[in-house]
């Protein structure tokens, strides 16, 4: 049973997901760790480096870059603050550019650029995103520490945003219910739900608000 | 809020381990005092040579005036409180942010009316909020600072050493086993690193 609840982590199941960034989640990476069921050793701790594209006219597509692969999740609903988000596409560079002209750029919402190549390297599309006035690629760095509470995966992660450092909490699952019971348990119940493009507009100062804390 | 009328030689370093220096200016180090302060940095891209920033209602404008062995000389040029007068923001302010003027509506301007009228539509007048926590240490006669700086609410640190003095400034580097190769980085150019604003070079990491 067990063992049926934690490869949720490999499947592709829509989750619902209530996520938060601030400075200091301290007791609630004490409660996650001292509640969680014991997780798969892959999940105790990753380290990964990330590029986010983010867009000035867009909160419902989220678009990640990792070891040279595209990976863009589309926002579907928010049901009781929780948000779910659905796979939208993946690919990897070098990518045609029919596909980043009608693939991935309407992802965006902007409006698409000049091409001048048949193909793009990952380098050659971050240039186009840079030289884009409502584009911009931010260099994310996670280290995320997994647990599993009352059958949803969680996490507690440091990460640096254009090196500058945030720590975010999760807790994810299908049923909604276990969300809401973890929130509480781990707590962070009334704080609000911040997702990674918000946090991230909120650093780069293309959003004037507040983080949780 | 004290201010110093004198341009000073800087050398300044950002990142998340500075323990080996703080340490090291905790020994060395004659006096220290802590202050917490909120700024408001106004960050054109086009400018890399005026730092404009905004503390306890005071606009605070600092020129670049020279680059010599690494360091930077800054100099002071213009500290005065809001309200402003609107010939002021003109021909000092958006003059040192290097963009042109935007359409002004009222002969003076509160810091309120001054951000969300002038600057907040602007989108080529990017703002960060920088809360610094800063430790002052002296030593070698240079002021020195480990600050704790929250940039729209992520955390980084800093740390300077300063003086009228370059030889003065290059000499404590040493003193602080601070590595020939490590980047002089001002204020508004890390700002605009994080925020996204100019390139990261390949040792800009956590």
């Amino acid at each position: 049973m067990i063992k049926e609840k934690l490869n949720v982590e490999e499947s592709q199941a829509p989750r619902f997901e209530f996520r938060t960034f601030g400075r200091d989640f301290e007791e609630t990476a004490f409660l996650m760790s001292r509640l969680s069921v014991p997780v798969p050793r892959q999940m105790w701790e990753r380290h990964s480096e990330e590029i986010y594209i983010v867009s000035r006219t867009n909160d419902v597509n989220n678009t990640k870059i990792r070891d040279g692969k595209i990976d863009i999740k589309t926002f579907v609903q928010n049901v009781d603050d929780l948000e779910q988000w659905n796979p939208l596409l993946k690919g990897e560079f070098p990518m045609k550019v029919e596909i980043l002209k009608k693939e991935i750029f309407p992802v965006f919402k902007v409006h698409i650029p000049k091409f001048d190549k048949n193909e793009y390297t990952l380098d050659g599309f971050l240039k186009i995103i840079n030289h884009h006035p409502d584009l911009q690629a931010v260099k994310v760095e996670k280290e995320r520490f997994g647990y599993m509470v009352n059958d949803t995966i969680c996490e507690y992660a440091n990460v640096w945003i254009n090196g500058a450092m945030l720590v975010t909490v999760n807790s994810e699952s299908t049923v909604i219910n276990d969300i809401k019971k973890t929130i509480n348990d781990i707590a962070v119940e009334g704080i609000e739900n911040i997702n990674y493009l918000q946090a991230i507009k909120r650093v780069i100062g293309w959003i004037e608000k507040p983080l949780a804390n | 809020m004290t201010k110093h009328t004198e341009a000073r030689y800087e050398f300044r370093i950002f990142g998340l381990d500075l323990q080996p220096y703080k340490q090291k200016l905790a020994e060395l180090s004659e006096k220290s005092q802590t202050r917490q302060m909120q700024w408001v940095y106004l960050l054109a891209t086009g400018n890399t040579d005026n730092n404009v920033k905004i503390g306890e209602g005071v606009t605070d404008i600092k020129v670049l005036k020279e680059r010599y062995k690494g360091l930077e000389l800054w100099s002071p040029f213009f500290v005065r409180e809001f309200p402003l007068h609107t010939d002021v923001i003109k021909t000092v302010v958006f003059s040192a942010l290097g963009v042109s003027n935007p359409k002004f509506s009222r002969i003076e301007y509160t810091l309120e009316q001054f951000i969300a009228e002038l600057i907040t539509p602007d989108r080529n007048l990017p703002v960060a909020y920088v809360n610094k926590k800063r430790q002052g240490y002296y030593l070698n006669d240079c002021i020195a600072e480990i600050a704790e700086i929250i940039v729209n609410g992520a955390f980084i640190k800093t740390m300077c050493i300063e003086s009228e003095n370059p030889e003065k400034v290059l000499a404590t580097k040493k003193l602080l086993g601070i590595d020939e190769s490590l980047e002089n980085v001002n204020y508004p150019l890390a700002l605009k690193r994080i925020m996204g604003l100019v390139g990261l070079p390949e040792n800009w990491k956590k």
